[in-house]
C-alpha cells in the first residue's frame, strides 16, 4: 500500500517517469546480500556471538587452569554479589565515573567560556586542549607518571618549596583513584571544551543583547540565555564522560595495576580483563562482564533519556 | 568614560587569562617534549628546563634499539590502522544504505541491535572474541585484529554513515537506476561521493581510536604475534622504569603519526565530532 503511494505521488510530480515496475523479492535479496551481509556477518561474529558465548560460559565454572567445565546455574551471579572484591570495584567503578563525569564538565565549560572569541590566538588555544583526546590512553598514563611518582617532577618541586613528606599521588591507597581521575580528566577536557564551544556557537547574539537591555548582567544572561542553549552539548559530553569513566582499563594498567594495596583502584573493566586474562577463570569473568554490561546500559539510557528530556522542554 | 576603560582592561584581560590557563594545560605535554631532547642525567636533575642544547640520543636509542620494537611496531600499527579504516569506512557505508533503504522489519532489528554495540565495553566480549579467533585460526594475527576491529567498530560506522544516507534524497537513486545503473554503480558514483563529510569523520575518529588502541592488541597479538606502538611504549615503561629518555623517545615517536593526523584534518575533526549533534 505504501509503496505503491509512493510511488503514485512520484508520478503526479515528475510524470515522465514511468510507474515503478512491480518487485520481485531478487533484487531486495541481492541487496541484502551486497550491501548488509559482509557487515552484519563480521559483527555477528564478534560481538553477538561472544556476548552469547560470554551469557553460556557465565553459567559455568569454566577456568583454564581446571579441566572439568561444568554447568552450576546462577552461582557465579550470587557470588560476585557477596563477594568483597567485585563490590569494591563497583564502589571504584562509581567514584572515578563521578569525577570523570563532573570534572571535565565543569572545567570544559569554563575553558569554552574563556576560549568563545574569534580570532587565530584562540583557534591555536583550542587545538591545544584537545591534543590530549587524540593521544593513545597509555602514553597520557606515562606523561603523567612522570610528573606524579613519588620522587617525579611535582614531589620535588613541593619539597624544594619546603613540604617535608608530599603526598604519594599514586602510592597512597587514599589518594591513587582521586590522581587516575583527575588524569582522565585532564585527557577529556578539550573533548568536552570543543562540543560546549560548538554550541556556544549556536546562540544567537541577538538573545543576548535584548537580555543586556533589559538589564540582565553576566551571571543572569549565562543562567537564563547561554545555559539553557547548550542543553544538546551537556547531553553529548555527559554520555560520553559515563561510557569513559566506566569503560577505564588503560589508565590503571599503567599507573597503579589495580593497586597500591588491594583493588583500590581496580574498575570493573580492570577487573573483568584481570580475572579472564591473568587468572583465565572464564566463567567468572564472564559473568562479571555481564553484570557490567547491564550496568552500562541501564546508566546511560536513564542519563540520555534525562538529557534528552531537558532538551525538549526548553 | 569609565566604560571605555573597563572594556579596555577586558581586551587584554581575556587573551591574557586564555594564554595562562592554556599554559598551565600544557605543562605535562612541555615537560615531556622538553626531556625528549635532552640527555637522561638531566631529565632527573632538571626535568623542568629547556633542552638546551637539544640532543637526539633518545630518539636515536628508541629508533636504533636491537629488538627493533618501535620499527616493528610502526609496521603493525600502520598495517592495523589502515586496513581497518578503509575495510570500515567500506563494509558501514554499505551497511547503512542498506538499513535506510530496506523497508524489511529485519532491517529495523539490525538497526537495533547494531546500534546497542555502540555501548558494548570491549573487555564484555574479549574473553570468547579469542576464542573464535583461535577458532578460525586468526589469533595473534594482523588479519584477527583487523577482523575484531571491523567487527567492534561497525556500529559507529553505521551510526555516522546512516545519518548522512538518510538526508540524500531517495529520487537521486531512482533517476540513476533509471538511467540503468546497477545498485552497486548508483551506490559508489552517486550516493558514496555524497557522504564525504560522514567519511571523513568515520575515517578519523576510527583512525585514531585503532591507533591508539591498547588491550585489543595486547591480548589478540599477544606476545607472540608483535606489539603495536602503543603497545610499545607500555612494554618499554616495564623495562626502563628509571630511564625516562627512552621512554620519553618511544612515546614521542609513537604519538607523532596520530598527531600530524590531527594537526593536518583538525578542521574535519571538529566538524566531525560536532557535525549534526549540536545544532544550539
Amino acid at each position: 500500500m505504501a509503496i505503491a503511494e509512493k510511488g503514485a505521488a512520484v508520478c503526479r510530480a515528475a510524470p515522465v517517469i514511468p510507474a515503478p515496475r512491480r518487485r520481485s523479492p531478487w533484487p531486495a535479496l541481492r541487496h541484502f546480500v551486497g550491501f548488509g551481509l559482509p557487515g552484519l556477518l563480521v559483527y555477528a561474529c564478534f560481538v553477538l556471538a561472544p556476548i552469547l558465548l560470554s551469557v553460556g560460559y557465565s553459567f559455568t565454572n569454566a577456568d583454564q587452569f581446571k579441566p572439568h567445565t561444568r554447568f552450576i546455574g546462577f552461582d557465579n551471579y550470587v557470588n560476585l554479589l557477596t563477594d568483597d572484591a567485585f563490590l569494591t570495584a563497583l564502589k571504584v567503578t562509581t567514584i572515578l565515573t563521578l569525577i570523570v563525569v563532573i570534572v571535565p564538565n565543569v572545567l570544559g565549560l569554563a575553558v569554552a567560556l574563556l576560549l568563545d572569541r574569534r580570532g587565530w590566538l584562540y583557534n591555536a588555544l583550542r587545538g591545544v586542549f584537545f591534543v590530549p583526546v587524540v593521544l593513545s590512553s597509555v602514553v597520557v598514563s606515562v606523561i603523567w607518571q612522570a610528573m606524579l611518582t613519588d620522587d617525579g617532577l611535582i614531589n620535588t618541586t613541593l619539597r624544594s618549596l619546603g613540604v617535608a613528606h608530599p603526598p604519594g599521588w599514586l602510592s597512597d591507597p587514599q589518594l591513587a583513584l582521586y590522581s587516575i581521575g583527575f588524569i582522565i580528566s585532564w585527557q577529556m577536557l578539550g573533548f568536552c571544551a570543543v562540543v560546549y564551544l560548538a554550541g556556544l556557537q549556536g546562540v544567537p547574539q541577538e538573545l543576548h543583547e535584548a537580555a543586556s537591555i533589559d538589564g540582565a548582567g553576566a551571571l543572569l544572561r549565562f543562567r537564563k540565555v547561554t545555559w539553557p542553549m547548550l542543553a544538546p552539548a551537556l547531553t553529548i559530553n555527559t554520555v560520553m564522560l559515563l561510557i569513559t569513566g566506566f569503560k577505564t582499563y588503560d589508565h590503571i594498567q599503567v599507573l597503579t595495576n589495580g593497586g597500591p594495596g588491594t583493588g583500590t583502584t581496580a574498575t570493573l573493566a580492570f577487573s573483568v580483563a584481570q580475572t579472564g586474562f591473568t587468572a583465565n577463570r572464564t566463567g567468572e569473568a564472564s559473568a562479571m562482564a555481564l553484570i557490567m554490561l547491564v550496568i552500562v546500559a541501564i546508566v546511560s539510557t536513564v542519563a540520555l533519556r534525562f538529557l534528552q528530556r531537558r532538551e525538549v522542554h526548553l | 568614560m569609565s566604560n571605555d576603560r573597563k572594556m579596555q582592561q577586558a581586551s587584554w584581560a581575556r587573551p591574557l587569562g586564555a594564554l595562562a590557563v592554556t599554559a598551565l594545560f600544557f605543562l605535562p605535554l612541555y615537560l615531556v617534549l622538553a626531556n625528549v631532547f635532552k640527555p637522561g642525567k638531566d631529565i632527573t636533575d632538571h626535568p623542568a628546563a629547556f633542552p638546551w642544547p637539544p640532543t637526539l640520543d633518545n630518539l636515536r636509542a628508541a629508533l636504533g634499539r636491537p629488538d627493533r620494537l618501535f620499527w616493528n611496531g610502526l609496521i603493525n600499527s600502520v598495517t592495523i590502522t589502515f586496513l581497518s579504516i578503509v575495510i570500515l569506512t567500506v563494509v558501514s557505508a554499505m551497511l547503512g544504505h542498506y538499513l535506510c533503504r530496506t523497508r524489511s522489519r529485519l532491517g529495523r532489528i539490525a538497526m537495533l541491535v547494531l546500534l546497542a554495540g555502540l555501548m558494548i565495553p570491549p573487555q564484555v566480549i574479549l574473553v570468547p572474541v579469542t576464542d573464535v579467533l583461535r577458532l578460525t585460526g586468526l589469533m595473534t594475527t594482523i588479519q584477527g585484529i583487523v577482523a575484531f576491529n571491523v567487527g567492534y567498530y561497525v556500529p559507529f560506522g553505521v551510526f555516522v554513515f546512516s545519518g548522512f544516507i538518510r538526508s540524500i534524497p531517495m529520487e537521486l537513486e531512482e533517476s540513476a537506476q533509471m538511467d540503468g545503473a546497477g545498485r552497486w554503480r548508483t551506490f559508489w558514483q552517486v550516493v558514496f561521493p555524497l557522504l564525504r563529510p560522514a567519511t571523513a569523520s568515520v575515517l578519523i575518529f576510527l583512525g585514531v581510536w585503532i591507533w591508539n588502541d591498547f588491550l585489543n592488541p595486547l591480548i589478540i597479538l599477544g606476545p607472540a604475534g608483535g606489539t603495536t606502538v602503543t603497545v610499545g611504549v607500555y612494554r618499554a615503561i616495564g623495562e626502563h622504569q628509571q630511564d625516562y629518555g627512552q621512554v620519553f623517545g618511544l612515546m614521542f615517536l609513537a604519538a607523532l603519526p596520530v598527531l600530524i593526523f590531527y594537526l593536518a584534518l583538525q578542521k574535519h575533526f571538529v566538524k566531525g565530532l560536532t557535525g549534526g549533534a549540536v545544532k544550539g
